[in-house]
């Protein structure tokens, strides 16, 4: 899941080098000599792991207590964090990871339970949709049916409620219901008196999620609103829609997650009614798209240096680099593959790429990149 | 000893037999070889640590010197031969694990790791026993073919055989460099290395300056009234893990009947011939399985350069399928036991010691 705000799209960032790390060097030295690793925990780790199994060197630890089902494909993972896990706010999300057949796969979930609830009760829960034929998602639901261990991230994201007062537009598709469940049970806890509206599609109108949740926060909240509209009956979203469901809409803080389609048409409809950019946020549900001009660089060379491999890709379909690896078949390693747990980052010697998380093209100049999010935009040399 | 292929329909039915023992490997390879790995892992890691208390103890009883000086080798070999080498060939990539990932593992051995990958994956791996292209033959220092012109050095390479031996970390570790001639020597004109001369001597140093930091002043000075005794057994460990690292690599592939290959012979060569060139240039060790394990499965040193980043615990298991199919094609397939195949290496070195006269005949050409 990738977080946006438009302001994101500006000109990259570069990720600061902590302070902290430039005086551990020393530590690192000796690490390094004394344990060819970087950190002497990740030495002991396998020894440390005997005794304490929950420890960890990477996130943290979590216990799966329950699944429930929510819907026929959909199921809530309840997990216990382990102690010393940050806490979020509402909105954000999560990579839980756990060991399939011996490999260590990852996802990235948005929370689906509050920041109170977890205060209160020390759990969070993740919702999550089976995907067809998807290999994690189905496997999750069987494999912790008894419970297990999966390990945690710290939360991320900036899809979070607005500081101002302005009433708030959420706009849901499918199963981007999440995050909204956590910022709606998080108000009521916190006895906000903000307006907000809820616009949730869903494709029949049995695919609804926490309808009696919902009935029960709009007796609670009586500055909640809620309105269901299913593709069936109502065809997807448009600028009709939303001036028809939400009359008040340009003077509203707008927050949309969903599909990446539904994603674009909301987007669109915004902008064919004119609302500022600055007011909305949105947060893909999955990886961001691969939509860019390469009207003068029709073939591209990518050079992967240590493995003495040249790959020619042609410009379309365009593709990401981690595939464009795999495809000359290196296995870099890799993480979430929609940009967010930095794991396939890599160092680029030369060469242009466009990220298609913010959007944005890189320097030519050399620069770690992650691979799932990079889409080459002239030759380059990569250090893999 | 340079050699001839065989037809093109037998190399290529060879081709799809071999190509069918891997698939079957890589169907099985899981959640097993996973714990595998971390099980090897935790022992090297035990091993490590408790050898620097036992090598301590040594001022109890010589003994406990002794037991320490064995185990910290054995913690040494472990963590080159089945963790280091096979996890940097990528046999684990497929783990998706943070530490046990070809990109990031360093092992505990004066050789920096992303060097030897560079040439030893590539060069050593995809040239093998090709005469002029894989320096790994012979290392630059011996004569084990009548293909390379004989020299007065040669004489006592056996000496120098011992000697490579015994050093054979910083050998490992020079390795690249010599191949660059980055101290000596005429600068190579061919080169593709990726990164700058600088970048690999720093490297070099770097990685050196930490190994003995850590063996010869780290472990020594904070064991301080037995300084020496440690000294000694961080240094007896080393040569141990040196000498055994050596003649296991030996053994796989400068045995007596061991093939070489001319560069002509190799070019547009498929994949049946590249298997084929594989299996003559490599000879197998048998043994028990602790033995395969002390030796990272390079007693399977046929079946690691067929498949060198399958998790090499199925080596064994894949030996007995792939000595098969070559019997079915006539293709010889050089196994024996430790003594045996040593005998043959030292014969080897020590006869192409002499100026080439009686060579050819003695073995069969393909």
């Amino acid at each position: 899941m990738t977080t946006m705000t438009d302001s994101a799209l500006s000109p990259r960032s570069s990720r600061p080098v902590p302070r902290s790390q430039r005086r551990s060097a020393l530590r690192r030295w000796l690490a390094s000599s004394l344990t060819q690793h970087d950190r002497f925990a990740a030495y002991f780790e396998p020894l440390i792991q005997l005794v304490l199994p929950r420890w960890s060197t990477a996130g943290w630890r979590a216990r799966v207590l329950e699944v429930r089902t929510e819907l026929d494909d959909v199921y809530s993972l309840v997990l216990r964090p382990a102690k010393g896990w940050s806490g979020f706010n509402a909105g954000q999300y999560v990579e839980i990871s756990a060991e399939q057949d011996g490999r260590r796969v990852s996802r990235i979930f948005s929370i689906s339970s509050s920041p109170a609830y977890f205060a209160r009760t020390g759990l969070i829960e993740l919702t999550i949709r089976v995907q067809d034929q998807g290999r994690i998602t189905p496997w999750l639901r069987q494999h912790f049916a008894d419970g297990g261990l999966v390990s945690l991230s710290a939360a991320q994201g900036d899809f979070v409620v607005s500081q101002s007062t302005a009433p708030l537009l959420l706009i849901a598709g499918g199963n981007g219901i999440t995050p909204f469940r956590s910022l709606l049970q998080q108000m009521q806890r916190e006895g906000s008196v903000r307006p907000v509206q809820l616009l949730y599609y869903a494709r029949h109108a049995q695919h609804f999620l926490f309808r009696e949740e919902f009935d029960r926060l709009l007796l609670d909240m009586p500055q909640f609103s809620l309105t269901l509209l299913n593709n069936e009956e109502h065809g997807f979203i448009s600028a009709a829609h939303i001036r028809q469901y939400c009359t008040d809409y340009a003077a509203r803080d707008i927050m949309i997650c969903g599909p990446t389609p539904m994603i674009q048409a909301t987007r669109s409809a915004l902008s064919e009614l004119a609302v500022d950019a600055a007011q909305i946020r949105f947060e893909y549900f999955g990886a961001a798209p691969i939509d860019m001009q390469r009207a003068n660089a029709s073939d591209t060379l990518v050079a992967f240096k240590r493995s003495a491999i040249n790959a020619d890709i042609a410009a379309q379909p365009a593709q990401t680099l981690l595939e464009v690896a795999e495809q000359a078949g290196l296995k870099p390693v890799s993480g979430c593959r929609i940009g967010v747990c930095h794991q396939c980052i890599c160092k680029k010697e030369s060469g242009v790429v466009f990220n298609t998380k913010t959007g944005a093209y890189s320097d030519t100049g050399s620069e770690d990149i992650q691979l799932c999010i990079s889409v080459a935009a002239s030759d380059l040399i990569l250090d893999l | 000893m340079t050699t001839s292929i065989p037809s093109a329909e037998t190399l290529f039915s060879f081709e799809q037999e071999i190509n069918a023992i891997r698939d079957d490997a890589l169907s099985k390879v899981g959640q097993a070889d996973a714990d595998y790995i971390r099980r090897v892992i935790r022992w090297q890691r035990a091993l490590d640590l408790l050898s620097r208390l036992v090598i301590v103890l040594g001022f109890i009883h010589p003994l406990f010197w002794v037991a320490g000086v064995l185990m910290l080798a054995l913690a040494k070999i472990l963590d080159n031969m089945e963790i280091g080498h096979n996890v940097m060939h990528g046999q684990y990539d497929w783990m998706n694990d943070p530490h046990i990932n070809s990109r990031n593992f360093e092992w505990d051995i004066a050789a920096d790791g992303e060097s030897w990958k560079r040439y030893h994956n590539h060069e050593h791996h995809t040239y093998t026993n090709i005469i002029g292209k894989d320096r790994d033959y012979g290392y630059g220092l011996l004569r084990l073919s009548d293909d390379i012109p004989w020299r007065k050095k040669n004489l006592w390479q056996i000496i120098t055989y011992l000697n490579l031996s015994l050093l054979f970390q910083w050998g490992v570790a020079y390795h690249e460099l010599a191949a660059e001639r980055i101290f000596f020597g005429k600068r190579r004109k061919d080169s593709h290395l990726p990164i700058s001369r600088e970048e690999l001597k720093a490297a070099f140093f770097s990685k050196i300056g930490k190994q003995v930091f850590k063996d010869y002043v780290f472990w020594p000075l904070l064991c301080f009234p037995v300084f020496w005794s440690v000294l000694l057994g961080n240094v007896c460990a080393n040569l141990i893990r040196n000498l055994w690292t050596s003649t296991i690599i030996f053994c796989g592939h400068f045995t007596e009947e061991a093939h070489t290959f001319s560069e002509e012979e190799c070019q547009n060569e498929t994949r049946g011939q590249w298997y084929y060139r594989q299996i003559l240039g490599s000879s197998n060790l048998e043994g028990a399985r602790w033995f395969h394990i002390l030796t990272g499965h390079l007693s399977c040193q046929i079946e690691h350069h067929l498949f060198p980043d399958i998790p090499a615990r199925h080596y064994p298991g894949m030996a007995k399928q792939v000595e098969q199919v070559c019997k079915a094609h006539g293709i010889p397939y050089n196994s024996g036991s430790f003594g045996h195949q040593y005998l043959t290496v030292v014969k080897r070195v020590l006869r192409y010691s002499l100026p080439d006269k009686s060579g050819r005949g003695t073995l069969a050409t393909h």
